[in-house]
């Protein structure tokens, strides 16, 4: 089970169940527990719902299949999962790793010249609202059936969050250090290394966890139009073409573990990268 | 206006600071100009200034009277418009590329993802060989949090420690760099009237011990009265030196001294040398 660290609920939970009722007193244990078990309670709601049907609307079976019958169909074709879900992990990784460079390269020189940066903000800003499910097919037209369309319809997705994001952080470092850093005449490199990519780390965090799953829609909006013959976009696909309801929410379910998992692993790393900010102290 | 050579008063050093009454820093005709919503505002205009080495001066004025400036000036940070600044003989970058300041600036400004230990040695870790001058030793820069009352914080990440112990921090890390100017801008004017009264004498004591030269900005008459041996009185519109003050005070200063009516004549001066030339100016 994902359990995400109980201050991420904070925004939503603390209404319903607030353990700090008003007397200041140190939560009670019971409240600490049920806070931090909220975001499980949650999912575990939705999906019992969904086991009874969905009442009072009894969605048909072949429409909707339980959540039970999903999850025992991923367990009787383990490796037809496996295989696919690998597929559309690496297609998003590497998605994600090129707009991460990309955007930081981006960032920085925006950072460095004011016209260049509004030079390039409009252009972020179509990349960003053009539907990319639109110009999907262009890329592919453009390079051909494989991988590389792939890529680059899901580094497109995942790049201007890291280059916006990227460009307030690198911003946002304490004009007071630059002038100290200045006042020893350190060259840029040790300004912009020791000082600036630190500053923006909060900020390329964000950027990150919502390019997560971004990445993931761009792997699997690739795999639909990409021509390709692996993938759990493709198993998507597949399954609506031949009506096979199981395997396209079999599918639906493993990407959406997968993006559970990659949100989790940022989650940790930037708990432990971050640990001097304030946005991780409770 | 011999200092008190303390006790680090070996004989090499008394005879050192006895020796010192030659020109360290010498502003000629300095003005500066600013460009404020396409109107020209002159910051500072015709400013002589000479500082002696290891003399403790402070540039005493009401806001927008340039002393910021001058400092920045000084330490190379802006250019001035006009005029010459020579340090030890040298241009001002040449100075700033041999890393002979140390600079306190208002606000903290630790690096926040850094221990205690790691800032007060960032500035020394910033353009590392540049200096002209020894950097200090660990064990000198352990005497030095000793000295402030920080030892035993040396792991301790900025958030974790009050306002009053960071701007400790941040003198200890101008002084770590064994730079022979330090340039101080109203360092201590965002801490409360208790913490800041300790400060003073901390900074004397630091200073006392360092045999560097002293650029301390305020616009408190008593915390000029009590730390300099020099006061250069500012005025605004244009920026400007309106008078020079020497205090008499023996060194050490101490927080007895503050109610000597020899301190209270000092004030009493400094008070009516302000209130002339702000009466002049409106």
């Amino acid at each position: 089970m994902i359990t995400l660290p109980p201050h991420r609920t904070d925004v939503g939970g603390s209404d319903l169940v607030d353990p700090f009722a008003g007397d200041g007193r140190k939560p009670r244990r019971a409240g600490r527990v049920l806070l931090m078990l909220a975001p499980v309670i949650g999912v575990v709601v939705i999906l019992g719902y969904w086991q009874l049907g969905i009442p009072p609307f009894n969605v048909q079976k072949f429409v909707l299949p339980k959540p039970t019958d999903i999850i025992r169909h991923i367990n009787s074709d383990k490796t037809f999962y496996w295989d696919n879900a690998r597929t559309t992990l690496w297609e998003a990784f590497l998605g994600f790793a090129i707009a991460f460079v990309a955007g930081m390269i981006g960032a920085t020189l925006m950072a460095g010249s004011r016209f260049l940066e509004r030079a390039s903000l409009p252009l972020a800003v179509l990349i960003q609202v053009t539907p990319i499910i639109a110009y999907a097919p262009a890329v592919v037209i453009w390079r051909g059936f494989g991988l590389q369309p792939i890529l680059i319809i899901t580094s497109l997705v995942c790049f201007v969050p890291f280059l916006i994001n990227g460009l307030t952080g690198l911003r946002s470092v304490d004009p007071n250090l630059i002038e100290l850093a200045r006042s020893v005449d350190a060259s840029w490199p040790e300004v912009y290394f020791r000082l600036r990519i630190p500053s923006a780390l909060p900020n390329v965090f964000a950027a990150a966890r919502i390019s997560v799953g971004l990445a993931l829609i761009g792997a699997v909006l690739g795999e639909f139009f990409a021509g390709v013959r692996h993938g759990l976009g493709y198993a998507v696909k597949l399954a609506q073409n031949r009506n096979l309801s199981l395997q396209l929410w079999g599918s639906v379910y493993v990407l959406a573990l997968l993006g559970a998992l990659a949100t989790l692993l940022i989650t940790v790393l930037e708990r432990f990268v971050l640990h001097w900010h304030s946005s991780q102290r409770q | 206006m011999d200092r008190a050579a303390g006790d680090v008063g070996d004989a090499v050093t008394a005879l050192d600071q006895r020796a010192a009454t030659d020109t360290l820093i010498s502003l000629r005709g300095v003005g500066k100009q600013f460009r404020r919503r396409g109107r020209r505002v002159v910051a500072l205009h015709d400013v002589d200034l000479e500082i002696r080495r290891g003399e403790f001066v402070s540039l005493l004025g009401p806001s927008g009277c340039g002393k910021s400036t001058l400092l920045r000036i000084i330490g190379g940070l802006h250019d001035s418009d006009g005029g010459t600044v020579t340090v030890d003989g040298d241009d001002v970058h040449r100075a700033r590329s041999a890393k002979q300041y140390g600079l306190v600036p208002q606000a903290p400004a630790l690096v926040p993802w850094k221990t205690l230990a790691g800032n007060v040695r960032f500035l020394t870790s910033l353009h590392r060989g540049g200096e002209a001058h020894p950097v200090m030793s660990d064990a000198q820069i352990s005497g030095l949090l000793e000295t402030v009352g920080l030892t035993g914080f040396e792991h301790a990440y900025p958030h974790e420690l009050s306002g009053g112990m960071q701007q400790r921090a941040s003198l200890v890390r101008a002084f770590a760099l064994g730079a022979p100017i330090l340039l101080m801008d109203e360092p201590f004017a965002a801490l409360d009237e208790i913490t800041r009264a300790d400060m003073r004498y901390l900074l004397l004591e630091l200073w006392r011990s360092s045999n560097s030269t002293v650029v301390f900005v305020t616009h408190a008459v008593t915390e000029a009265a009590i730390l300099s041996d020099r006061v250069v009185v500012m005025a605004a519109g244009p920026g400007r030196i309106a008078t020079e003050r020497r205090i008499g005070l023996p060194r050490p200063r101490t927080p007895e001294m503050e109610d000597t009516d020899e301190f209270h004549e000092t004030v009493r001066v400094l008070r009516a040398d302000l209130r002339e030339h702000h009466e002049k100016q409106t």
